[in-house]
């Protein structure tokens, strides 16, 4: 960007640019310019000089007014591959919208980080070069690409997310731009140490014809493993389509073929009754907005986030539901000791879609569950962590499958438990971050927090919302508070937190004691 | 061992509501899978309330068909079967009641219709028909396109589990329908003049061979040739009639007995293939034409061959003669 701005008043200054009655003015200076310049390039520090004044001219110009100019023409180089329309698409109407110069500037400085994020090319140069010169006051801008020169990139990671209950490995192959219109094609795969994989290629495209917003498709092929607290296996593939991908709006289709398959056998009765083969065909639209100032530690501002999930649009016989997410977040600042307090409030209902929907019941997998130790600060993901609790550890239970065992005493042993979600959830945390006393705890980035958090599922699907009452499912709020420190290091975000669990109903699963839990640094 | 069966029995007694989960009903039978049907029809020879709660959703699983009492089930594919295991729990015995009946007898002919008749069946249904007999009864309501994958992942296990390969197919054909006939000619030997196969009274053997029948002869197409083999003995067939109405017509229409969730299972119209289009005599022409297509295939080869070789040839021939004047050519298109 230096080198384009650096290189603009130079290059505009030959041409000045033109507007109404500055026109003979600007012609005589262009003569004297020219003049000034074949003398110029005769004399050696005379010349610099003479440089610098003119240079100095064109700044005062700049700065003083605005300066009229047009857009001539676009030239594109360096694209072998890159197909022009691509490029013009993405920046020409920008830079022609420009009346002045310093909106030249800016507009060009825009468009240069617009092909950047298109992540094709190794770097981007704008310059604003003369115009024709029979045409004054224009200017053709040349826009000079350089092509990524090894057009696979891979990378590896361990990273841990907030719906896995552990560290997964994944590593992608990126290939960009192999048919000129910025595709960027990946393969990735990912494993879990709990038996969670996935592999998956998709492809996405900045635009695609007349629709101006990115593209995406992905197909994938994943499972994962809820033996432990559910009592099922899950298994996907399907093929999902970002179809409007913007900074507040995303749009995207799923269409997914899931098997629920329980290879324990010891599954409770309406785990049981869920397993099989189902096709999801959904609609999901996000709006998000953002206006804290740090994902990681937020001190200031607020977030919005609505995920609105609709399937069932394949027929009858496909999975219907229809899902509503809200998360809201904010962030005060305190003032002593780079304190602030976070708050949030998350509340999600899901509801079958069909003739007779009141005794439906919900797809298991889709509906909500709370507990997990990731950090309910950071993520904006919606609702699920509940410090203190076990993943998937609140909410209503059924007992699972009793075998008849050889025991002597007759006494059954405990019987372990399927945790089923709820279909309205609701949960909140408040949250006080602070600095540490000693220096190198500031200078490292490691803080203390204070928290609170509370959260609550009912069941609402099959006949049981005559049953719900606002009042009951107030009182029943589990809750947990505690404090600890956060330590942010290069390859990952470590918590180390002391959970107190001040309300649990009778089968959750929540442990007060000291927790640890890891996520991304990013 | 004593103290777990024991649990087990005390559990069934204890258990207000019995529930078996099979398969839709379908072809005037209240469950049109062959691996449910013996399972339901053994319950209702016991005299055993149950109710039937349809399973749809997952026509691959093994573990259909099953039985919840209590918070106890027994699946299908753990200690052997439903029926197995309730005779060892000792919860429901059909065979205890008839102690003169000897036990290797019984064991023999279950052997023989679990193995030789089953193979039939599972032949007739996933490798002869033309798919619209599964889809009906495993497939219909899930989306076309799982069911389309489904159904051919079913018909190569099958295909995998019976040994059939192209090569050997016509063999294994009419090593299956012999097995067959000689199971028919066995069973109906046994039956004679009797009610059931054992001496007057009901056995497990008698559930599994009525289910097998009873799909035999209400589902398969007329066609069928497993059909015509068993509808050649006449005890058979009138064993099979006799019982589906004692059993299944009598307890249909008697309120709080087998109330099913699915209100189909008695009114559902007999739908069967039409004659030609579910049931295709592809092994006889296949045999025949697996000689001809070799023949084909091997000329056709031959001939691939040789126009191979004629084209390299004819590049290296030209090649060599014309190498100078290509030169000359290739240094005009470089001039541009």
């Amino acid at each position: 960007m230096a080198t384009a701005a650096g290189q603009n008043p130079k290059d505009a200054e030959p041409r000045d640019p033109v507007e109404g009655d500055d026109a003979e003015v600007a012609e005589e200076e262009y003569e004297e310019d020219e003049e000034e310049e074949e003398d110029g390039e005769l004399d050696g520090p005379a010349a610099e000089a003479a440089k610098r004044e003119r240079v100095h001219a064109v700044l005062n110009r700049l700065l003083s007014s605005p300066v009229g100019i047009r857009v001539h023409d676009v030239i594109i180089k360096g694209n072998a591959k890159t197909k022009e329309e691509l490029i013009e698409a993405e920046v020409a109407d920008l830079l022609r919208a420009a009346p002045t110069v310093q909106d030249l500037l800016r507009n060009a400085s825009i468009a240069s980080a617009r092909l950047r994020q298109l992540d094709v090319f190794d770097s981007v140069e704008i310059t604003l070069d003369a115009g024709p010169t029979e045409l004054p006051g224009t200017t053709n801008v040349v826009i000079e690409v350089v092509e990524a020169a090894n057009p696979i990139t891979g990378n590896a990671g361990v990273y841990s997310k907030p719906e896995a209950r552990s560290w997964s490995l994944e590593g992608s192959l990126k290939l960009k731009n192999m048919f000129g219109y910025g595709d960027i094609w990946d393969a990735s795969c990912a494993y879990g140490w709990d038996q969670t994989s996935e592999v998956g290629i998709g492809v996405s495209l900045p635009r695609f014809k007349s629709i101006p917003t990115p593209l995406m498709a992905r197909a994938s092929l994943s499972s994962q493993d809820w033996l432990k607290f559910s009592s099922y296996k899950e298994r996907l593939l399907g093929l999902s389509f970002g179809l409007l991908s913007t900074m507040q709006h995303d749009l995207s289709y799923n269409l997914t073929w899931r098997t629920l398959t329980d290879p324990s056998h010891v599954s409770s009765t309406s785990i049981r009754r869920q397993l099989g083969h189902n096709l999801l065909s959904a609609l999901k639209y996000t709006y998000k907005i953002d206006q804290r100032n740090s994902h990681l530690r937020p001190t200031k501002g607020y977030a919005f986030l609505s995920t609105t999930q609709v399937g069932g649009l394949w027929d009858s016989k496909g999975l219907r539901f229809f899902r509503q997410e809200f998360d809201v977040r904010g962030a005060v600042p305190l003032g002593f000791y780079n304190t602030a307090l976070n708050v949030g409030l998350g509340v999600g209902a899901i509801l079958p879609l069909g003739r007779g929907f009141m005794n439906l019941s919900s797809p298991v997998p889709d509906r909500f569950y709370l507990g997990g130790h990731s950090s309910p600060v950071c993520s904006l993901s919606g609702l699920s962590s509940l410090l203190g609790f076990r993943t998937r550890g609140i909410g209503p239970t059924e007992p699972r499958r009793l075998v008849p065992s050889e025991s002597d005493d007759g006494s059954t042993a405990t019987q372990r438990r399927d945790y089923l979600g709820g279909d309205f959830a609701v949960s909140a945390f408040a949250d006080l971050s602070f600095d540490l006393p000693l220096k190198l705890f500031r200078d490292a980035g490691i803080h203390g927090h204070a928290f609170l958090t509370a959260g609550n599922l009912a069941k609402l699907s099959e006949g049981e919302y005559k049953r719900f009452s606002l009042s009951e499912f107030g009182r029943t709020f589990r809750s947990s508070a505690g404090a600890g420190i956060i330590l942010p290091t290069k390859l990952f975000r470590v918590e180390v937190n002391y959970c107190y669990i001040l309300k649990q109903s009778e089968h959750d699963y929540g442990k007060t004691g000291i927790q640890f839990s890891f996520s991304s640094p990013l | 061992m004593a103290a777990a069966a024991a649990a087990a029995a005390a559990e069934w007694e204890e258990a207000e509501r019995k529930v078996l989960v099979a398969r839709k009903a379908a072809f005037g039978l209240p469950t049109a899978c062959p691996t449910c049907l013996p399972v339901l029809l053994y319950l209702r020879m016991s005299q055993v309330p149950f109710d039937i709660h349809v399973d749809s959703s997952f026509p691959d699983a093994d573990h259909i068909p099953y039985v919840e009492f209590g918070e106890c089930v027994a699946f299908n594919n753990e200690k052997g079967g439903v029926i197995e295991y309730l005779k060892e729990e000792k919860i429901v015995d059909l065979n205890s009641k008839n102690p003169s009946v000897s036990s290797s007898d019984v064991l023999s002919t279950r052997a023989m219709v679990l193995t030789w008749l089953s193979d039939a069946l599972q032949y007739e249904l996933w490798v002869v028909t033309d798919g619209s007999i599964p889809h009906e009864i495993y497939f219909s309501d899930l989306p076309w396109p799982i069911g389309k994958i489904l159904y051919w992942k079913k018909t190569r296990a099958v295909k995998q589990l019976l040994g059939i390969t192209k090569l050997n197919a016509a063999e294994k054909e009419d090593e299956i329908y012999q097995k067959a006939n000689a199971a028919y000619d066995a069973l109906s030997m046994k039956l004679g003049d009797q009610i059931f196969l054992f001496d007057d009274s009901p056995t497990d053997v008698d559930a599994l061979f009525l289910g097998h029948a009873l799909f035999v002869l209400n589902a398969l197409p007329d066609t069928s040739l497993l059909r015509s083999c068993l509808q050649k003995h006449d005890n058979l067939v009138k064993f099979a009639e006799h019982l589906k109405v004692q059993l299944l017509e009598v307890d249909t229409s008697t309120a709080g007995l087998g109330s099913s969730t699915d209100p189909s299972s008695s009114s559902t119209p007999r739908k069967r293939a039409s004659s030609g289009r579910g049931y295709k005599p592809k092994p006889r022409a296949k045999k025949e034409r697996t000689e001809e297509q070799k023949m084909f295939r091997q000329r056709s080869k031959y001939f691939l061959a040789t126009q191979l070789v004629a084209v390299l040839v004819f590049l290296s021939l030209m090649g060599g003669v014309d190498s100078s004047e290509l030169d000359d050519d290739d240094g005009v298109d470089y001039q541009y």
